[in-house]
């Protein structure tokens, strides 16, 4: 009786603690269930992130062409001896090498902590892999262990590069030696590889080392991800054109154990090669250039005078762009510096322009209906301007010239003359016509802008001071504040050929179709004024200045022109000349700047820029059947 | 569980315990227990090629004196035509050393052969692999090259005492370095994954990519001669198609393998001369 009180007593009791049990049980159900359907989804995104790991492969880039289809720019393999620190058995000589490192600290009685006997055993075990290799191919190397422990901490997932760049020899040795299922294994990637070393380096660029890479629509973003290194164009056509020449990145997947060592892969995309670029330039005319200047400081721009497309780009002193593939090193970064080699001369280079500029003069006066081109003046070897005595080139005096004459023998009195009737402003107005005040648009980047065109407020702005009668007579013969590049003059001398202003030139190939037509308005001569101009170039190369770009059968024409600038170590000599040919069917403009380097030692235009401008002619109508038989037989002078 | 059922389960019983304690076994045993199977079992192997060579041998006696007198012809004729060979070699090697010498270059590394017979072929999904008549005792080591008159053979993995191992080109152990005739850049070769029957095949990686080569024109594959293990100019195959790789700067290739090797009797192992004299081939 008394236990049957007790049990139903016990009874109510059990009752209420398996309600509470089953109110609790009921909560825990309920919140799994909350997690498990109604955040599934979280959970499995972030199982999904522990779990997998993506790899970019930088796509290759594209190569750069020049007008025939010949390489200028192009990747070569680089071969790298590797090792694999996700390999199982690799992994396992690890633990095996940290025991017994741990087992001969402990009876020696060191106390050394753990992470730096990790260090050491994997330091250790890589080295032995290396070793195998010093072997194989007789060297000496030996493993820096505090990049590797880098490398494990950061990209455990990518291969530790035990010797990049393998010759032919050390990569078929090691090929053939090391085991097919050896941790170390031999992987290649690749680097920007020029096959003309130095040529148009200054256009084609450089590309330098990123891990960051374009990610075009690519999965598993969210993932944690690790690269291998791609390139970015730091300069010239490389960098203005880098979306179209780089490739298309890649990726791999990897599901990766706990320790973030990869297990499976479970996606890849291969990367893409970029498009290729073609230029117009002309390889073989840019080595005729480059040959032409030969140790010389200076630019040379040719350009086809039919459609503004640029044939060559010679700056010199250049850099072997090989020595900037795969990476730049500080002393080869220094000595380019040093020999002031990044500058790009040809469009970049500020000059004043000298005596090719009387062109400009001419045209300015002859428009303004100032200068009548069969009017002789009188040069008496001097002329006095504002009390100062402006001398000529030529000091005993040329006597009475016409505008053809003045050109032939580059007068300075007659242009003194002509341009202190014709004013600066129209000078100046004239300059600009030509587009020389801005830059010319074309696609090689960081182009100068600091051009200066002066005139009174230009002068009053930057100077601080009115402008002068003598400042006139400096400009009319390309001297004094006025600066310019070698593109700017080659583009002025096509249009002059062309009879037009306003030439667009352009350093990428088009289809005749896709080509803008170019802003261009005529000169604004009469046929006897324009006539008058380049029968004076022409007679310049026939017996005048510019002798030295004479060619046997063709007609040329030029203008040389020899400008002063004054540096610390005294005044250095620009050689100038500009030219076209062939006369009768104008086809190409090629403007030189020689940079004098010794003050001491003269630098003329005609001496010194006309034979480099000659030898690119003579490149060009080389490959022209309907040139002379003359010139393509004459050697090279 | 009944009598009957355990008496059905112990052989499973039995090789599960022979698996465990084999797999217990230090690493030492174990690589002296197969070292010594394989030196137990290679007199059996080795009788049964010799009676096969025999036999061989004894179905040759059965042919007619016309046949063997016309064999004995096509045999001179093609001796001396190995006696101009070896006369023009000659030649070529000592004004090869002249010049050596001359330029103060190091010797070409030279090698003598050992002829061995194949005493077993193993052509299966996991392994192509011969065991060959001579091992340690002759002076076969790990590693060594392995030639027969059509070209590479393989390479030379486990040496006995009398018998050796030789992974063929056609297996997937097997890596090289190799030129495409008529080009001086290396290129990978590796075996395929060959099945047990059908043609075999390797496969050829790292080929730049202005070599071409289709069915039509296939292009022959040497050896380089860099990698230290065969001299340069053996034939390994013939690349009959390239795929271009993503990177552009390389293609793929399947390698085309003489057929010959499956069915090879004798091959001659390159034993490298200490001193780098010596012929070479």
């Amino acid at each position: 009786m008394i236990a049957r009180q007790l049990h139903r007593g016990f009874k109510t009791k059990l009752k209420v603690v398996a309600a509470i049990f089953g109110a609790l049980l009921l909560v825990i159900t309920a919140g799994l269930g909350y997690r498990q359907i109604l955040h599934q989804e979280a959970f499995s995104e972030r199982e999904t992130l522990q779990s997998q790991r993506r790899i970019l492969l930088p796509g290759p880039r594209g190569n750069i062409l020049d007008r025939e289809g010949r390489i200028l720019v192009d990747n070569r393999p680089r071969f790298a001896a590797v090792i694999h620190l996700s390999d199982a058995n690799l992994r396992r000589q690890f633990r095996q090498e940290y025991l017994t490192r741990f087992r001969e600290a402990r009876e020696a009685g060191e106390r050394i902590s753990p992470r730096q006997l990790e260090i050491a055993a994997r330091a250790a075990v890589v080295q032995q892999h290396l070793d195998t290799i010093n072997a194989l191919l007789q060297a000496d190397l030996a493993i820096d262990p505090a990049a590797l422990d880098r490398h494990f901490r950061i990209q455990p997932l990518l291969p530790f590069n035990l010797i990049n760049d393998l010759n032919p020899e050390a990569f078929a040795r090691l090929l053939e030696n090391l085991p097919v299922d050896s941790p170390v294994q031999i992987t290649s990637s690749h680097a920007r590889n020029y096959p003309h070393g130095p040529a148009a380096a200054h256009s084609l660029g450089y590309v330098v080392s990123s891990l960051d890479l374009p990610l075009e629509d690519l999965p598993g973003g969210a993932l944690t991800t690790f690269a291998t290194q791609g390139s970015f164009g730091r300069s010239g056509l490389e960098r203005g054109f880098d979306d179209i020449l780089r490739g298309t990145t890649g990726l791999e997947i990897w599901v990766v154990d706990p320790a973030g060592f990869n297990v499976e892969r479970i996606e890849y995309r291969p990367p893409v090669q970029g498009q290729n670029l073609a230029t117009t330039l002309d390889l073989d005319l840019q080595l005729a250039g480059e040959a032409a200047f030969a140790d010389r400081r200076g630019g040379l721009a040719a350009i086809d005078i039919t459609n503004g497309e640029v044939l060559a780009i010679v700056s010199k002193p250049a850099y072997d762009l090989n020595e900037l593939s795969p990476s730049i090193s500080r002393e080869t970064f220094t000595r380019i510096e040093e020999e002031g080699a990044w500058l790009n001369r040809v469009t970049q280079g500020l000059y004043p322009p000298g005596s090719t500029y009387k062109l400009i003069t001419a045209i300015a006066a002859l428009r303004a209906g100032l200068l009548d081109p069969e009017i002789k003046i009188n040069c008496p070897g001097y002329h006095q301007v504002a009390g100062r005595r402006f001398p000529c080139h030529n000091r005993r005096g040329h006597g009475d010239l016409d505008l053809a004459e003045a050109i032939r023998v580059s007068c300075n009195v007659y242009f003194y003359k002509v341009g202190l009737e014709t004013g600066v402003a129209r000078i100046a107005e004239e300059s600009r016509r030509f587009g020389l005040h801005e830059p010319t648009g074309i696609e090689i980047p960081f182009e100068a802008r600091g051009m200066i065109i002066p005139d009174d407020a230009w002068k009053r702005q930057r100077v601080g001071m009115p402008w002068f009668p003598g400042d006139t007579a400096n400009l009319s013969i390309g001297q004094g504040y006025l600066r310019t590049t070698p593109l700017h003059m080659a583009l002025f001398t096509a249009g002059l050929a062309r009879d037009q202003t306003g030439l667009n030139p352009t350093i990428i190939r088009r289809s005749p179709s896709r080509i803008e037509p170019a802003a261009a308005t005529p000169i604004g001569l009469s046929p006897l004024q324009r006539e008058s101009l380049l029968a004076g170039m022409e007679e310049a190369v026939q017996q005048g200045t510019a002798r030295f770009t004479r060619l046997p059968g063709i007609r040329v024409g030029a203008k040389t022109g020899t400008a002063q600038v004054r540096t610390p170590e005294g005044t250095l000599e620009l050689a100038w000349t500009i030219a076209i040919a062939p006369m009768d069917q104008p086809r190409i403009a090629v403007a030189v700047v020689v940079e004098g380097e010794d003050p001491d030692v003269s630098n003329a235009g005609g001496m010194v820029a006309a034979p480099v401008v000659r030898q690119v002619l003579q490149a060009w109508f080389q490959k022209h059947p309907w040139t002379s038989p003359e010139v393509a037989a004459a050697p090279p002078r | 569980m009944d009598k009957r059922t355990l008496s059905q389960a112990r052989p499973f019983l039995v090789l599960g315990l022979v698996l465990l304690a084999w797999l217990l076994l230090p690493t030492a045993v174990r690589t002296l227990l197969r070292v010594s199977f394989s030196e137990f079992h290679a007199p059996a192997v080795v009788t049964a090629s010799h009676l096969r060579d025999l036999q061989a041998f004894w179905g040759t006696r059965l042919h007619s004196k016309r046949d063997l007198i016309e064999a004995g012809r096509d045999l001179a004729r093609l001796n001396a035509h190995y006696e101009l060979g070896i006369q023009e070699l000659e030649t070529i090697r000592l004004e090869r050393d002249r010049l050596e010498a001359l330029l103060d270059l190091p010797s070409v590394p030279g090698y003598r052969y050992e002829i061995a017979r194949v005493a077993r072929r193993d052509f299966t999904s996991w392994w192509q692999q011969v065991l060959i008549r001579k091992g340690s005792r002759h002076g076969l080591e790990e590693g060594m090259g392995v030639i027969f008159s059509g070209g590479v053979v393989g390479v030379v993995r486990e040496v006995h005492t009398y018998t050796a191992v030789v992974d063929l080109l056609s297996s997937p152990r097997v890596r090289m370095a190799v030129f495409v005739e008529g080009d001086d850049r290396p290129v990978s070769f590796r075996g395929g994954a060959n099945p047990a029957l059908g043609p075999a095949f390797g496969r050829a990686d790292f080929v730049p990519a202005d070599i071409s080569a289709s069915p039509d024109r296939p292009r022959l594959v040497v050896t380089s001669g860099l990698g230290g293990i065969f001299p340069a100019g053996l034939a390994v195959g013939l690349i009959e198609q390239l795929e271009p790789g993503p990177d552009g700067l390389f293609r793929t290739g399947r390698v085309a393998l003489d057929p010959r090797l499956n069915r090879l009797a004798e091959v001659a192992v390159l034993v490298p001369l200490e001193d780098g004299s010596g012929p070479a081939p």
